[in-house]
């Protein structure tokens, strides 16, 4: 796999403090955490698609994670107790933390967000959605197109085209 | 003197008559009375499906919508593991093969996996590539965890 040819990051560069949650927690969380966090998770993203190198988005991939636990810490010191409430309804109402079981504590927690964070639940399917992202990091190049030396030369533009002498191949279509 | 046997003989008025005439069943409702109804209960229950099947549709929308919300935090966290793992095993290979001639780490004997590629060209490989100094049981027990949820 990885030659000493491979530039890795060092270890200190990939050390930093993760989000340690639950998945219940986690996903209680997610959708404001997505709209709070919503350029560092699209710069992230792009990168990640546009490069497809795990090693070059780094930065960005730190960026995130701190943007993540930034908003933990927030709903931490202000809607600590509905945030419990939500994440214990959704770990224990269902195998898959759905979350059409825990409508009336997830409404709850929505308007506490609302009042002390003031991140607003977007709406059900705002992150399956297609975004524009704008990012100052340049585009990678794209791949030029291969032009070979001896390929066979095509016919001039105006090369004179009359029309078929015996009609169309296919005799349904005149 | 044992009393006479008596003959076997119709009841008194005679046997009853045979019922053979048809007895239809009691029609409660008439054939296009059935039909309309048929199509009632049907359209009914197709405009139920109708709003089930959007309310599951958005359902479902809505599950992946918070999936899609975490994947970058996740993928964050999942890279730089990732890469740790890669530094380790590099270092693992280097000090396994150090005392064989010509092994070069990553290469079989020099020959690297893709020749056209650049150098600093990095394939994620698969997940053997990354477990390859672990015991199997370890790997087998990450890699099948999602079959005991």
């Amino acid at each position: 796999m990885a030659t000493f040819d491979h530039v890795l990051p060092a270890e200190e560069e990939l050390t930093v403090p993760e989000v340690n949650l639950s998945s219940a927690s986690l996903r209680a969380g997610a959708f404001h955490l997505g709209k709070y966090c919503e350029n560092q998770n699209n710069e992230f993203m792009l990168c990640r698609q546009e490069l497809n190198d795990p090693r070059k988005c780094l930065a960005e991939g730190r960026a995130v994670t701190s943007c993540a636990l930034e908003f933990f810490r927030k709903v931490k010191k202000t809607c600590y107790a509905e945030f419990t409430q939500y994440a214990n309804c959704l770990d224990k109402s269902s195998g898959d933390l759905h979350f059409k079981h825990c409508r009336n504590t997830q409404g709850v927690l929505d308007k506490c967000m609302l009042d002390n964070l003031d991140i607003e639940r977007p709406e059900y399917g705002y992150f399956s959605r297609a975004k524009i992202h704008h990012t100052d990091r340049p585009a990678p190049a794209k791949r030029e197109k291969k032009v070979y030396e001896d390929a066979t030369p095509g016919l001039p533009d105006d090369y004179p085209r009359p029309p078929a002498k015996f009609g169309s191949r296919l005799h349904y279509m005149m | 003197m044992p009393a006479p046997k008596t003959q076997d003989l119709p009841p008194n008025g005679g046997y009853q008559k045979i019922k053979f005439v048809r007895v239809p069943a009691k029609t409660l409702f008439s054939g296009f009375q059935i039909i309309g109804a048929y199509v009632g209960i049907t359209s009914f229950a197709a405009y139920i499906y109708y709003l089930t099947y959007k309310q599951i549709q958005r359902e479902e929308i809505e599950m992946r919508s918070c999936k899609l919300a975490l994947m970058p935090m996740l993928i964050a966290e999942r890279d730089r593991e990732f890469l740790k793992q890669v530094r380790r095993n590099r270092d693992e290979e280097s000090k396994l093969m150090k005392n064989v001639p010509g092994w070069v780490t990553g290469t079989w004997y020099g020959e690297p996996i893709y020749k056209t590629k650049p150098k600093d060209y990095f394939d994620e490989g698969t997940w053997d590539d990354l477990c390859v100094h672990s015991n199997y049981r370890t790997s087998a027990i990450r890699q099948n965890f999602h079959l005991w949820n």
